[in-house]
């Protein structure tokens, strides 16, 4: 059973339109990134599935309960909002009890001491209102776990965090999997390169991709190969003549080559090689970034 | 879960002194208004030695009707004020989108705000009458019990009418300007409307003028009783639909 699962699901602010025909799917026990470009409709998906916004059409199922008809499913989520603001009276320990009091936590002491050791903020004594961003963003994720919800949705959160702390946190999102299931949304591609299952792509409200990393990289693999000679000018005279190329690019000692067959084009390079009496100094398949993926799907090249 | 909700508010009070700022407000006009009505004819005596005015001794009715003044005035905008942005701080704030995603009930979390301002001014309302009271007993020869306290309960339907007005402009506004904006408009309307005499009697707001009347002329609960199911209607009314908008309200 799919964890999130949207059917058509629409959001029309007067004749903006931030989402428009989502049909998304997030299995259980994964990682889901959500990327997109500012203003993609992120937030938007985010404040619907929250049931904090109205979808204009279609509906989405969380958990097997349909958004539209029950608000139940919400006692099992956890939720991180982009930006974090919570009562600035309050002191983490006491927002967190607080939670815990509406949530109906059991033990509430011992799952705050622990959730506040997860985030690094066990010793963190001031108000609210003190903290730095990255201290909210990290609050914020202690609130969402507290309840121990089966269901993570989290908006951006590593965006305000030091590198120290988007490791201990990338790790401790990482760590969930399996048990948990986590939909976030970024912009850092480096984040969802290293801990997502799954990523879906949103671009002026519609999801452009939607696959697992593995098949997106192999699906937008541009076939590149990084050779490097010792003799770069007489290798690339004689491989223009040989080869059908896409692209050719000589970058410091070494050349590039886009081709569309990469089979043959592993098999003809070293024939090329002993024909001319070359040395090969290094041979590179190159790996596309998501990144690349990323700037080639929402630019729509 | 309304309990653990106002239990919440209780300590946001409590932890950014408006609960101080609210009680010291409440008693210092209890015992300031008997006060003041005692004193008040001796200092416009000595202000004005040429001539002699001829001003009546001070009684009880005096120090009622300044502690009501006191309430109507100050204490009203205290209590405005402190009450005004309660939800809609709240949203603009986004604490109440956070809350209300924890599957939080939405009709419970507007009702917890409502009922602990009610019981907080409820509460301060009768210390507050107490201690009037108390003064006005010591300071003047007579001073009668029954009469204020039912002036006293006027006052107490008058603040749940006001309550029910911030709490149904705090759902609407999403800020605190917009809250109080349409608080001001709807007092606005209502202060034309009284000065219509067929349908005063129907007014929340003429509770205020009725409670003076009481203290002066004497309890008439028959001829006030339009006016006090009318405003206990129109609060209902307020809540529900202050309730009813924010349920399905879209939040940050
Ligand atoms: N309440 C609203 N009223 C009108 N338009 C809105 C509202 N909320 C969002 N939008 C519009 O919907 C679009 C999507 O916004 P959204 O906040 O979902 O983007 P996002 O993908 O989260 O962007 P970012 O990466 O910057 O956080 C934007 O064009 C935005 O202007
Ligand atoms: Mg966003």
């Amino acid at each position: 059973m799919s964890v999130i699962r949207t059917e058509g699901l629409c959001k029309y602010f007067k004749d903006k339109k931030a989402l428009e025909e989502l049909n998304l799917e997030v299995p259980k026990g994964i990682i889901f990134g959500y990327l997109g470009p500012n203003g993609a409709g992120k937030t938007t998906t985010i404040r619907v599935l929250l049931n904090l916004a109205k979808p204009t059409k279609g509906t989405a199922y969380i958990l097997g309960e349909d958004i539209r008809k029950s608000r139940n499913y919400l006692r099992k989520v956890g939720f991180l909002p982009d930006v974090p603001n919570f009562y600035n009276f309050f002191t983490a320990r006491e927002f967190l009890s607080f939670i815990a009091d509406i949530t109906g936590i059991e033990n509430p002491k011992k799952r705050i001491e622990e959730t506040l050791d997860l985030v690094g903020l066990k010793n963190e004594k001031s108000r609210i209102g003190t903290y730095s961003r990255g201290m909210k963003q990290r609050l914020g994720l202690a609130q969402a776990l507290l309840p121990d919800p089966e269901l993570l949705i989290l908006d951006e959160p590593t965006s305000s965090l030091d590198p120290q702390g988007r490791k201990e946190v990338l790790d401790l999102i990482f760590s969930l999997k399996g048990n948990k299931t986590v939909f976030f949304s970024t912009h850092i591609l480096t984040d969802v390169e290293r801990i997502c299952d799954r990523i879906g792509i949103l671009k002026e409200g519609r999801l452009i991709l939607e696959d697992s990393i593995e098949n997106i990289k192999k699906r937008y693999r541009k076939r590149r190969v990084l050779i490097e000679v010792d003799n770069l000018e007489k290798f690339s005279d004689k491989i223009k003549e040989t080869l059908p190329l896409n692209f050719l690019e000589i970058k410091d000692n070494s050349i590039i080559i886009e081709v569309s067959d990469i089979q043959y084009t592993l098999r003809e390079i070293p024939k090329l090689i002993v024909q001319n009496d070359l040395v090969l100094e290094r041979l590179e398949i190159l790996e596309p970034s998501l990144e690349d993926v990323f700037l080639e799907v929402t630019s729509g090249v | 879960m309304v309990f653990k909700l106002m239990k919440k508010e209780f300590i946001e009070f409590r932890k950014t002194g408006k609960l101080i700022a609210i009680i010291v407000t409440f008693l210092l006009f209890s015992i300031l208004s008997p006060i003041t009505a005692k004193i008040m004819p001796e200092m416009i005596k000595s202000i004005s030695s040429e001539i002699t005015i001829i001003v009546p001794p001070p009684t009880w009715k005096d120090a009622f009707l300044q502690f009501f003044k006191n309430l109507n005035q100050i204490v009203f905008l205290i209590v405005v004020l402190l009450f005004i942005g309660s939800i809609a701080e709240e949203k603009n704030r986004r604490t109440a989108g956070l809350i209300v995603s924890k599957g939080i009930d939405r009709r419970e979390w507007v009702l917890a705000k409502f009922l602990f301002q009610i019981s907080l001014v409820f509460v301060l309302t009768i210390v507050s009458f107490f201690l009037c009271y108390y003064y006005s007993a010591i300071l003047f020869p007579y001073t009668e019990f029954g009469t204020s306290l039912q002036s006293c309960l006027l006052f107490l339907f008058y603040m749940t009418f006001i309550i029910s007005l911030t709490i149904f402009s705090s759902s609407v506004g999403n800020n605190i300007i917009q809250a109080g904006g349409i608080f001001i408009a709807i007092f606005i309307i209502l202060g034309i409307l009284n000065m219509f005499p067929s349908i005063k009697a129907y007014n929340p707001i003429y509770l205020s003028s009725l409670e003076n009347q009481w203290i002066v002329s004497g309890v008439d609960w028959s001829s006030s009783i339009k006016t006090i199911i009318s405003s206990v209607i129109l609060s209902t009314l307020l809540v529900s639909v202050g309730v009813y908008l924010f349920n399905f309200q879209e939040l940050e």
